[in-house]
């Protein structure tokens, strides 16, 4: 946990000096079709125990390096006008219960990002791909360490210049063999997480 | 067994290239073209020839009213100096011709039609994406992009004309050939097809802007070659900043 008060304090130490250097401009962000985007996102993962046969309270650091480009122009009217991107992620998980192991995987992405409020800019965003660890075999609800991450979140950006963004969010993570191995219960968990983006 | 290996690492080694390398790509056409006269080029007494106030440039956006982009004005306003057929050039909000002055007037209205295909996009994005980007160099994306171009021009005596262009063109690229720049060659080739087009429809008319000229016994004629100056193929973005504007 200092590791992760570190992590955070920083984030929001660098995003609150950022930030007020924003306001002296006034941001309007233009992402068009082609727009790129990296990102780094860093959170902590809370395990939840959806089912009785569920019993390994996994926690850890999260860091997920990301490439985005931007597909569409904006789409829909009102509210929910928006645009879509996909793209790809790397996920690292440092278990540090119940055991120290780690975990890292690839996922491509795709994201809804909602452009109606101009610099703040929530978004829906989904991902899944492979994913090995070293932590499935010593814990009753995974085997093989190849295995699949899903997750599902949403969160919201906020423009600090018109090519830089912060990131606050939630995801829900689910990590599972597939069934190519028995037992598959899967590991489910929340990843509040905090990030930045930059816009190319 | 090791022979084995190395085919396998060359032929790996050659998908890759041709993957990245379709993957990477874009091409623009421009489909369709309407109204287009066959470029025109004439000699007029340049004396003869009148200042020209380019008054309004209306664009809109899919049926929604938008700002002019300053680029386009200049672009408009360059073409239209390009031509030689007017022996001054005056833009509304900046330098005016004298009032007493006799000039042709200039309205240009600008109907722009975007259609991003929004759908196809979304769904090739998560086939890409659910296929781990294999499918990147094979599935295309798409952007259409139309101008519809009216051009009224009223005389010092109060005659008009009217001219119509309308040009068509698409970008179709790959996702990794995806580049805000590619699409604002397409609007900008299509804007250009489009001005030509109305501008050769002018020339080809251009006595109607010329004052009456009568030569003076013993005197020759000065007369200048009046026409378009079609650009470099490598059209101007739209929308690109002033600054990066090429000098015309």
């Amino acid at each position: 946990m200092p590791f992760l008060a570190r992590l955070v304090t920083a984030l929001a130490i660098g995003a609150f000096m950022t930030t007020a250097a924003g306001y002296a401009a006034d941001v309007s962000p233009t992402i068009t079709v082609g727009t790129q985007e990296v990102g780094l996102t860093a959170g902590y993962m809370l395990s939840h125990q959806l089912t009785d046969g569920h019993t390994t309270r996994q926690h850890g650091v999260a860091f997920m390096p990301s490439w985005m480009m931007t597909i569409t122009d904006s789409v829909g009217d009102g509210w929910y006008r928006g645009q879509i991107s996909i793209g790809a992620e790397m996920v690292y998980i440092q278990f540090q219960e119940p055991y120290l192991t780690h975990g890292l995987g690839f996922t491509p992405k795709i994201k809804y990002t909602f452009v109606a409020l101009n610099r703040i800019r929530p978004y829906a965003e989904f991902a899944g791909g492979p994913f090995w660890t070293d932590l499935a075999g010593k814990i009753p609800e995974a085997s093989g360490e190849l295995n699949f991450v899903l997750t599902a979140g949403a969160g919201v950006s906020y423009f600090m210049t018109e090519r830089t963004a912060i990131n606050v969010g939630y995801r829900f993570h689910h990590i599972s063999n597939g069934g190519t191995s028995s037992p598959n219960l899967g590991l489910n968990a929340s990843l509040p997480f905090v990030g930045f983006s930059f816009f190319f | 067994m090791s022979q084995g290996v190395s085919q396998l690492l060359i032929a790996g080694v050659f998908a890759m290239s041709i993957g990245l390398g379709t993957g990477c790509s874009h091409q623009i056409e421009l489909t369709s073209l309407t109204n287009s006269a066959l470029p025109a080029s004439v000699v007029v007494p340049s004396d003869a020839r009148m200042p020209v106030l380019l008054e309004t440039i209306r664009v809109t956006h899919n049926g929604s009213s938008i700002a002019p982009p300053a680029i386009l004005e200049r672009q408009v306003l360059g073409a239209i100096e390009a031509t030689r057929l007017f022996s001054q050039h005056y833009q509304s909000g900046y330098t005016q011709p004298p009032k007493d002055q006799a000039r042709i007037t200039m309205r240009l209205s600008i109907d722009n039609l975007v259609e991003p295909h929004a759908g196809q996009a979304a769904w090739h994005g998560f086939l890409i994406g659910a296929s781990m980007f294999t499918l990147a160099p094979f599935l295309s994306l798409n952007y259409d992009y139309g101008a519809h171009m009216s051009l009224e021009i009223e005389r010092w005596d109060g005659q008009t004309r009217q001219y119509t262009a309308t040009s068509n063109g698409s970008a179709h690229y790959k996702l990794f050939g995806a580049n805000p720049e590619v699409i604002e060659q397409l609007k900008g080739q299509v804007t250009e097809a489009s001005l030509s087009s109305l501008l050769d429809q002018m020339i080809q008319d251009s006595t109607f802007y010329l004052a009456s000229h009568e030569q003076s016994p013993g005197n020759s004629i000065r007369t200048v070659s009046i026409g378009i100056r079609h650009s470099s193929p490598r059209a101007i973005p739209i929308s690109q900043p002033a600054s990066d504007a090429p000098a015309r």
